[in-house]
């Protein structure tokens, strides 16, 4: 619980941290992405402006790849380069380097691609609609009872719609790649979360030509938000070979508005709802749900986020009859990737939408048709996993108790009577599985390694990133707080793949659960093994035993069996939980959603360090609210945002007060901390508005255009009842 | 790409005289430098002021607040002067851009970058400002709602620039005030509409009203029409379809990537109804 300082605080704050772009290499020079500009296209030609000496830069196309022209993901499908093909606009067609990044830029810029324009799909309402563009594979939770809906049961049936969002992490994507031509290495610096993802995606480029691939983080990741889970392998791969033709360092560093438009984003998705609920128990009877996920032209590792999706749509309700269908859709658009959530922000936007409607067409209390429906201890999911806590109905109760929901919920109704302005507030719940799904952590078989020296400093070493997050600090944290060794005499190795052992990758919630708590464990193995009670002092009488390594590697508790053919059994053996509820100032002249509190209350099990939980945890609760609110990248017929001038990234003046806080702390196990506070969100400010007007909107984000639009169907709608 | 940076303002005509072609002079380059990295401008040449002080600072002269072409927003937020004598105009600008554009951007380099959006021309078309344009030879002063000709079109000559605002110092007196800025968020926003308004009510008749609005025109405009129209009207008498009809003569919102027109529409009507209702 102790809020110990941030290891990287100090030397943030007085610059001394290297980002990417603050490294440099003897000889280096720059390269860039040359990309498509077509969504789906044949390229006829490529034409360089004139004037420039060609023979000063290095170009490498697809016909240079010694190694595979396929990125490994989960669903191996996407070429690092466009071959004759592109698919879609931001598609990579060639890496071209010189010594002068701006000279390089303007090159670049001048360039045209001819190319013989195909149909594409660059629409997402366009995409997710057609069955017809569904691929991949599908995934189906079937907890169907057979039986037939009774006739009294009331029936609901909608489609919700939610938009990409954007990582907008602080530090956009870079690379820099050494060949090593004496041993065959190539040397790779990356700002990533996954340094043995990036080693793959560089050795499947590079095939036989090189030895060994060797990744290290840079000291500074600034940011990620999942945005840095699967590019930077391909970003890795192009700017390794460019170094391998050149014989030359490479830098790639991309420019904010390539960033923006070219990387993964969060999957827009349409997420069709149909239920039956009885209308004397007031209990959800069914439910049967289509969740689909626009993909991007590729899959990748779209099929993960889809499986995620799929296992938290139903959000966290007890319905004894539930089907649930999940597919990847195909459009002529970059590949959406990993975005804090992973699919499950979009279901519970989806869901906790649908609850409210539901509740408003049976005249209840949002909060009390949630508790009637809420998953009790003795339930089970979907996947038939059971319930064993009831942490998520504690979690609403105290944010209804601390937020004065009832209270306000009268307060508001009376005073919007008389106001044209309308004030508004909304429930919403979420929940988030930590660490892999399924049986992921099994197959990833995580190790760590710990060296004590002489002097009994303790060296970690994980290939986890700490992109900001504060993960090195917590991770030493949990080791060092297990044996109560000082704090100055625990460091943390940056990740090098040829150091590191490989730990996994930094995403799915997984880095304090699975990793934190394994350095936990491990450190009092440590204990036994040698048997002390202070280590300072037992280094100090067996100097001889030192510098000594001691490996571990995480076992899974056997309780978690899941079948992932079939998709039953449990799931994620811990879950994250949390309630929310949000107040909002509706402005009727202008369409606004003004946000006034939020308030969140979230169970993560055992906070290890308050202020970086508690940090985490309001940046992940403002970044759910905006994606509720006003982030959106594409508007039909105008394509795509360029840059944060056009993407309404929420300032603070546009944030409410949040007040977080976490319950059931006194837990022995550190949970997931890293997504939950994003899940679930959104849905709240809907809801709230909801409340404010008596208008439902089942599309994100509730930006002043769509309200106004809502506005004007719902007054015509009046009119045309008053003409009937 | 030239650049030059003339040690005085008779420098900086005589510099400019000399380039052919097309020019830009840079104020303080929030504008410019971005144009620059995107390519837009290339080749032409680039004239510095920004370091050129006779054009800064807020001064009072006559019955006339005088603000500096090159005062930079920071400076009218933080002047005394403008707090003591147009309160209006300086709270309305608190929202502008980021306090680190703030403090680089200036009032002539909003005007004269020409934006439909600028966010400082619809307060300066209610309050009557004139601006005042220098060149070598010349001083000259044209009210703002004569500047603009087009998109982008002024009516600056060849080697002429802005080189001050002035703004009558009694401009807000006995006016209610109106002002408002829509963006996709609170402050770092492009507008997707601005409204800004000055009314005087005597004996329950509008004796005076002045509305401007940015962002639905090719450039910022006043709403004479609206205006006329209201003008000796209790608020009663209004009729509101009859304002629409003369709003619409005067603007012509558009859909683009930031907002629709419908939207900009209901909304710049909205405005004006809460406004005239206060």
């Amino acid at each position: 619980m102790k809020s110990i300082r941030k290891i990287d605080a100090i030397p943030k704050l007085n610059g001394s941290w290297k980002f990417l772009d603050d490294y440099s290499y003897k000889g280096m020079i720059h390269g860039q992405l040359l990309y498509s500009t077509c969504h789906h296209g044949i390229i006829k030609q490529i034409h360089f402006p004139d004037g420039y000496d060609l023979s000063e830069f290095t170009m490498v196309s697809a016909a240079d790849i010694p190694g595979e022209n396929i990125v490994p993901e989960p669903v191996c499908d996407q070429p690092y380069m466009a071959d004759k093909e592109v698919f879609h606009f931001g598609q990579v067609i060639m890496g071209i380097a010189h010594p002068n990044r701006k000279l390089l830029r303007e090159f670049i810029s001048n360039t045209s691609i001819e190319y013989e324009e195909l149909p594409a799909i660059t629409d997402i309402k366009e995409c997710l609609d057609n069955e017809k563009n569904a691929f991949g594979r599908e995934l189906t939770i079937d907890h169907r009872t057979g039986k037939k809906p009774d006739p009294n049961w009331v029936h609901h049936h909608k489609i919700y719609y939610t938009p990409h969002q954007e990582q907008a992490y602080l530090e956009p994507q870079g690379m820099i790649a050494v060949w090593q031509p004496k041993d065959k290495i190539m040397f790779v610096r990356a700002t990533c979360q996954c340094p043995f993802f990036v080693k793959e995606g560089v050795e499947a480029i590079m095939g036989d030509t090189i030895k060994e691939a060797v990744i290290e983080t840079s000291e500074g990741i600034g940011g990620a938000f999942g945005g840095k889970e699967d590019f930077p392998n391909l970003l890795a791969g192009i700017t390794s070979l460019l170094s391998y033709k050149s014989g030359k360092p490479v830098k790639i560093v991309l420019d904010r508005s390539d960033d923006i438009q070219i990387t993964t984003k969060r999957h827009p998705a349409r997420i069709e709802i149909e239920t039956w609920t009885d209308p004397k128990t007031k209990k959800i009877m069914k439910i049967d749900i289509d969740y689909r996920l626009d993909a991007g032209a590729y899959q990748t590792l779209s099929p993960v986020v889809l499986a995620r999706g799929v296992l938290h749509a139903i959000s966290g309700y007890s319905i004894p009859d539930a089907f649930i269908r999940g597919r990847l859709f195909h459009s002529n658009t970059p590949s959406n990737g990993a975005f804090r959530g992973f699919g499950a922000p979009q279901a519970f936007a989806a869901m906790e939408a649908h609850i409210d409607n539901i509740a408003s067409d049976l005249k209840m209390n949002p909060y009390k048709f949630r508790k009637i429906n809420l998953f009790k201890i003795g339930d089970e999911f979907p996947t038939t996993q059971p319930i064993l806590e009831d942490h998520l109905s504690n979690c609403l109760e105290r944010v209804i108790d601390k937020s004065n929901y009832s209270k306000k919920l009268k307060e508001f109704k009376e005073w919007n009577k008389t106001h044209k302005d309308k004030k508004g507030i909304g429930i919403s719940i979420g929940y988030h599985g930590g660490g892999y799904t399924g049986n992921g952590e099994k197959v990833l078989n995580s190790e760590v390694k710990v060296v004590i020296e002489k002097d009994a400093i303790v060296k970690i070493y994980v290939s986890n990133t700490d992109m900001g997050q504060g993960a090195h600090t917590t991770l030493a944290q949990m080791f060092f707080e297990a044996i109560d060794h000082p704090r100055e005499k625990c460091r943390i190795q940056l990740p090098n793949t040829s150091k590191t052992p490989n730990s996994g990758p930094t995403v799915a919630s997984r880095t304090i659960y699975i990793i934190g708590n394994l350095l936990r464990k491990f450190a009092f193995k440590i204990k036994d093994e040698l048997g002390f009670e202070n280590l300072e002092g037992y280094v100090a009488s067996n100097q001889n035993e030192f510098p000594r390594e001691f490996r571990m590697n995480f076992v899974q508790d056997p309780s978690v069996v899941f079948d992932d053919e079939n998709y039953v059994g449990v799931a994620y053996k811990d879950y994250s939980w949390a309630a929310c509820v949000t107040e909002i100032y509706y402005h009727a002249d202008t369409y606004q959603i003004e946000l006034t509190k939020s308030w969140s209350v979230m169970d993560i099990g055992k906070v290890v360090n308050q202020k970086i939980a508690t940090g985490q945890a309001e940046g992940g609760v403002l970044q759910g609210l905006a994606y509720g609110l006003c982030e959106f990248f594409y508007k039909p017929g105008y394509g795509r945002m360029h840059g944060f001038t056009d993407y309404a990234l929420p300032t603070t003046m546009d944030l409410p007060e949040i007040d977080v806080e976490f319950i059931h702390n006194d837990s022995p196990i550190a949970k997931g901390l890293g997504e939950i506070p994003m899940d679930f969100p959104a849905p709240s400010v809907r809801n709230a508005f909801h409340n404010a007007t008596g208008i439902f909107i089942n599309e994100y984000p509730l930006v002043p255009e769509r309200i106004y639009s809502y506005m004007q169907r719902a007054t015509d709608r009046h009119r045309q009842t008053q003409t009937v | 790409m030239k650049f030059y940076k003339p040690k005085s303002l008779l420098e900086l005509f005589e510099t400019s005289e000399k380039i052919e072609g097309k020019k830009y002079f840079l104020a303080g380059g929030t504008d410019i430098n971005v144009q620059i990295k995107n390519g837009i401008i290339k080749d032409e040449s680039i004239i510095f002021l920004n370091h050129l002080t006779e054009l800064k600072g807020v001064l009072q002269s006559d019955n006339h607040i005088i603000i500096g072409a090159l005062a930079s927003f920071r400076g009218i937020i933080e002047s005394k002067l403008l707090k003591n004598k147009l309160p209006f105009f300086q709270n309305s600008l608190q929202e502008f851009a980021s306090p680190l554009i703030q403090t680089t951007a200036t009032i002539g380099g909003n005007i004269a970058n020409g934006s439909p959006t600028a966010d400082v021309v619809p307060l300066l078309l209610v309050l009557n400002a004139k601006l005042k344009l220098f060149s070598k030879s010349k001083l000259r002063e044209v009210p703002i709602s004569e500047f603009y000709l087009g998109y982008k079109k002024f009516i600056l000559k060849r080697n002429e620039i802005i080189g001050a605002v002035l703004i009558p110092e009694n401009a807000e007196t006995g006016y209610e005030t109106f002002y408002k800025k829509i963006g996709s968020r609170k402050a770092l926003t492009i507008a997707k509409l601005a409204i800004a308004g000055l009314k005087r009510i005597s004996n329950n008749k509008i004796e005076d009203i002045k509305l401007a609005v940015g962002s639905l025109n090719e450039y910022p405009r006043r709403l004479y029409k609206v205006e006329e129209y209201l003008k000796n009207k209790t608020v009663d008498e209004i009729d509101f379809f009859e304002l629409e009809s003369q709003l619409k003569k005067e603007i012509t919102p558009i859909t683009d990537l930031r907002s629709d027109k419908e939207y900009r529409y209901q909304v710049c009507v909205n405005l004006i109804r809460t406004f005239l209702n206060h």
